[in-house]
């Protein structure tokens, strides 16, 4: 009996053992959304490597490994990753509303303005829209490259504004404020009580802080967060500049959290963008904004023909202050400071955000966005889109301010912070004031523990 | 044991009634899963719910193509390794434990069982840098090797109350006939012990299958289980409900086949030691 | 005297244990006096600071009451349940009976918390926006605050309560027969057969239930993330998903480290007190 358990025991941990590795260079990426994301690249499933990729690889003697997975998992395993120096991953997914200002300050990403120049057959800096290279870079140096990325926008029922006699989509967030009123209350009065006015998202954690941040920039008319609208550590140490979230924070969050009560669906306090998105597409929603790309990706998933037939884009209200609604975000990613092979990981970076991507991007996908001007203004999305759309969409870009929330090494704790209390004002466990003055104490603390204000 | 039926039949009314309830509460969220894997997106998230419908396996094909079956391997290797590794280092411990007396067995075996109490998230982190150290990351013995955490102590603890409560003769009468206490072990405690052993299995096996946060941490592409699977699956571009639904029927198939057998090794085993 | 064959035996247990336990604990200790701010490059010793800072804010507090209220209804549903279960089975229902009631034992609580929010989900759930609103009842079971507390403790009752029953069933097969018979000479009926019989033969499986319960509890993470993320708010946000939150999201690896001293502080007390309770003062329900 005993033979058979060590035998047992030892073919078990023989199986358990790790695959060895094969020399070539490897690049391994983390990122999410398989099948979606560079669907060209790896397929359907996002595990078969196509032609485009092999001939990538083949041409450059590099490996491509790419490990998926859900957006907030493969988050963890780049934080992990990272602060233990492990160097896994070559290239690792960043995004623009925390990771970028948080990693590049913590010194775990190699600068990209340097290396910028020895992959230009694949990505070509000059080509893009500034904006969203603007939006990946942090003390004047560039930490990541732009794949999918948005502007701020609407997506709502161009039927129901109809229905309820309100003929062009509101230019204010005052005005806007009286359609979706005046849509809540015709579909009361006709007795529709499965379709929410407005759709948005309220889960605790940072799902809700880059739409709301859109708010406050429209209220404040500017990036209302510390005193002055400092953004960078270096503005917030010379202004000594404290926290305003009980200042001039508070319009906007209000804002945010008073639609979201009054307009929104009745979980909305639990929502992340899936569910605005999955609200949207199953017809259960008038009004989706700001980030409208995901009023996009409900319409490619819809099985509602109303939904499909539809459904209008417009430009993001203007608030108080003249400047719109904002929601602008870069799903990008850089090279890990702990890569062994930067160059090659560079190299692959570029190729799987240059153009040749990005245009497969828009041929399996198809969102009416583009980081390359060329490809927003090619036969695809041409095809696919009405001109005055595009045409919007690409204001949204020029009306765009990147750094509409600060870009402190503290920012992925504040958008933490952030979500958090509108999701407990939103599901009322907490008043809008209480939130903000529990928000500003925790913020006050936290600038001072890491020393701004010595 | 059996009372006598006359003043009982309200009492028996009760009990089916109960009865009833809890099996209705427990297999209608399974049986309402099971229906959406089979529904088109639209009709899964209809109010209200569509009753007559046509089949549609798509879901079941895209897990197919998912990777799952890889993880149904490793999930399966996992928790068998740490079976085996639970079992071969607990049972000595525990049988060297149940034959100690005094402050120190006391205090060694509290030790043990406190060392359960260990809140998870917060021995990520070490335990992350340990493994990484050693260049398991992303293996199954790993993950494995973390569940002890978990399912050692537990082991442990079971087989340690079960021990005690054998009578002390049969050591006594083999040690006379100058056996080894390893040959003790082996020969006469061990055959004794079998079907708490036996349970042991299942009930460890089981902590093992289901563990989601180590081994979430632990793995990245080539170890993943079935739960840091289907996490990650859900979460992706679109709630993809009748997908998740058939992800979570099919994460259940394997261990429900084993737990038809083995849930009466559970009761034997522990109604035999562990909880007298 | 050489070394007591005891000692082998216990010596691989101990090593394993020191590997995957003592190290990340102390790693952990050392962590929890540390300035340790992933976003600051600076860490340095902070003395207890992180500790003073946790103990000293609110939300500290109100994870602990949500983990208070969580545990005490789930654990008082599971005991009701499981014991109701096991007293069911020891006289009636089938084996097959018993495999269904088993059944979500097996199935990852991840797999369980994406169950129960398809069905309770507000708006396509089918109970959340199906059968509630037929009662008339309007309440969105995941988005209200104290509505989304029930709805992640019924999650974990169906998820956990097969093995409360498990142990019951087995304790109850335990108590020999003629206790009952003795019982019934002396003219008593079931209910005081429960109370006086039953119920004090049950301390050793109680034991074993509350601590299984009280671990369980303290490291349960992704049922609760997956059905609410902690919220609405932090109304679901119990002692784990707190750290978690405090580790990875704000980067504050020294609090978390606090954080996880102070629950390890909180179980091991709680299961000295359990473990007096019901083991110290009655030697004969650990079987010896």
């Amino acid at each position: 009996m005993k033979t058979t358990a060590t035998l047992l025991t030892a073919s078990a941990i023989a199986l358990a053992l790790p695959v060895a590795a094969y020399a070539q260079t490897e690049v391994n990426i983390v990122a999410f959304a398989p099948g979606f994301a560079w669907a060209d690249m790896f397929g359907p499933s996002g595990t078969d490597k196509t032609d485009k990729l092999r001939a990538f690889e083949e041409a450059n003697d590099i490996v491509v490994n790419i490990e998926f997975a859900d957006e907030e998992t493969a988050r963890q395993k780049v934080l992990l990753d990272l602060v233990n120096k492990t160097g896994t991953y070559d290239l690792v997914m960043l995004g623009s509303d925390g990771a970028v200002q948080t990693f590049s300050y913590a010194g775990y990403l190699e600068p990209l303005d340097d290396l910028l120049p020895t992959a230009t057959q694949y990505f070509d800096a000059d080509a893009v829209y500034p904006q969203f290279l603007e939006a990946n870079r942090v003390n004047d140096q560039l930490w990541a490259l732009p794949y999918y990325s948005f502007g701020a926008g609407v997506i709502y029922r161009k039927d129901i504004f109809d229905r309820y006699g309100i003929a062009e989509f509101p230019a204010t967030t005052a005005e806007l404020e009286d359609a979706l009123a005046t849509i809540k209350a015709g579909l009361e009065a006709d007795g529709v009580d499965d379709m929410f006015t407005l759709t948005m998202r309220g889960a605790p954690g940072e799902e809700p802080s880059l739409d709301l941040s859109g708010f406050v920039y429209a209220y404040a008319g500017y990036p209302a967060w510390f005193e002055g609208g400092a953004t960078t550590p270096e503005a917030i140490r010379e202004a000594d500049a404290k926290p305003i979230f009980t200042g001039d924070f508070r319009e906007g969050f209000e804002t945010f959290v008073n639609w979201s009560r009054e307009y929104g669906p009745d979980g909305i306090a639990t929502h992340t963008w899936v569910d605005m998105m999955n609200l949207y597409g199953a017809g259960q929603a008038v009004v989706l904004m700001p980030s409208a790309i995901n009023g996009f990706a409900a319409l490619g998933g819809t099985e509602d023909e109303n939904v499909a037939q539809h459904t209008a884009f417009a430009p993001s209200p203007a608030g108080p202050s003249g400047e719109p609604v904002q929601s602008f975000w870069t799903f990008s990613i850089g090279v890990s400071a702990y890569s062994d092979n930067k160059e090659e990981a560079f190299k692959t970076l570029a190729f799987l955000t240059g153009e040749q991507a990005m245009q497969g991007f828009a041929e399996s996908i198809g969102w009416p966005y583009s980081t390359f001007p060329s490809i927003t203004r090619g036969e695809v999305l041409t095809a696919k889109w009405p001109a005055e759309m595009l045409d919007q969409i690409e204001a949204s870009y020029d009306q765009a301010n990147p750094q509409y929330f600060p870009y402190i090494p503290e920012l992925n704790a504040f958008m933490e912070r952030i979500g958090t209390a509108a999701s407990e004002a939103i599901a009322g466990s907490k008043t809008v004031d209480e939130a903000l003055e529990e928000l500003q104490a925790w913020a006050e603390d936290r600038m001072e523990r890491a020393g701004y204000y010595e | 044991m059996r009372p006598p039926g006359r003043q009982n039949t309200a009492l028996s009314v009760l009990r089916i009634g109960f009865l009833g309830a809890v099996l209705v509460f427990v297999i209608f969220p399974l049986v309402w899963l099971a229906i959406a894997s089979l529904k088109t997106r639209a009709a899964a998230l209809a109010v209200p719910p569509t009753v007559i419908f046509t089949p549609d396996f798509a879901a079941y094909e895209k897990i197919v193509a998912s990777g799952l079956l890889d993880a149904f391997l490793n999930s399966f290797t996992i928790a068998i390794t740490n079976v085996l590794l639970s079992l071969l280092i607990g049972v000595p411990a525990a049988y060297a434990l149940a034959r100690m007396r005094g402050a120190l067995q006391e205090n060694l075996s509290f030790w043990v069982l406190s060392i359960r109490l260990a809140p998870l998230f917060a021995v990520i982190l070490p335990l992350y840098v340990l493994f990484q150290q050693l260049g398991l990351l992303d293996t199954r013995l790993a993950v494995s090797l973390a569940h002890l955490t978990l399912t050692l102590p537990l082991s442990v603890w079971l087989l340690m109350t079960y021990f005690r409560a054998m009578p002390l003769d049969l050591d006594e009468a083999a040690m006379l006939d100058g056996a080894k206490p390893w040959q003790t072990l082996l020969m006469v405690i061990v055959p004794v012990a079998r079907p708490m052993i036996a349970s042991v299995a299942v009930i460890v096996f089981i902590f093992s299958w289901n563990e989601f946060l180590l081994a979430f941490f632990l793995t990245s592409r080539d170890a993943q289980t079935v739960p840091v699977v289907v996490a990650g699956l859900a979460g992706t571009m679109s709630f993809d409900w009748p997908l998740i639904a058939a992800i979570s029927i099919c994460s259940m198939i394997p261990a429900l086949i084993f737990v038809g057998f083995a849930q009466r090794h559970i009761v034997e085993g522990l109604a035999s030691g562990a909880v007298k | 005297m050489t070394l007591d064959w005891r000692f082998w035996f216990l010596i691989p247990m101990i090593m394993a244990l020191a590997t995957v336990i003592l190290f990340p604990t102390a790693y952990l200790f050392w962590m929890s006096t540390q300035h340790w701010l992933v976003t600051d490059p600076d860490r340095y010793f902070a003395g207890l600071d992180n500790f003073l800072r946790l103990l000293g804010g609110s939300d500290f507090w109100q994870a602990l009451r949500v983990t208070g209220a969580y545990l005490a209804l789930s654990t008082i549903l599971m005991l009701g349940l499981g014991m109701g279960l096991a007293l069911t089975f020891a006289r009636a229902g089938s084996g097959v009976m018993r495999a269904i009631v088993v059944m979500p034992l097996v199935i990852p609580p991840v797999v369980a918390g994406f169950t129960w929010r398809f069905l309770l989900n507000g708006e396509i759930g089918f109970i959340g926006a199906f059968l509630l609103p037929m009662t008339g009842l309007d309440v969105n079971l995941l988005a209200e605050p104290r509505a989304a507390l029930v709805s992640v403790v019924i999650a974990d009752v169906w998820s956990r309560t097969p093995f409360m029953f498990l142990i019951f069933l087995a304790a109850l097969q335990s108590i020999p027969r003629d206790y009952y018979e003795a019982a019934r000479m002396d003219g008593a009926n079931p209910f005081h057969e429960f109370f006086f019989v039953t119920l004090p033969m049950l301390r050793g499986a109680l034991f074993v239930a509350v601590l299984f319960r009280l671990v369980d509890a303290i490291n349960t993470f992704e049922l609760i993330f997956v059905m609410t993320r902690g919220g609405p708010g932090r109304a679901t946000q119990i002692l784990s998903i707190f750290g978690w939150r405090t580790a990875f999201q704000e980067l504050d690896f020294g609090q978390a480290a606090a954080l996880g001293v102070v629950m390890l502080a909180i179980c091991l007390t709680a299961a000295m007190l359990v473990f007096r309770q019901f083991v110290k003062g009655d030697p004969g329900t650990t079987g010896t």
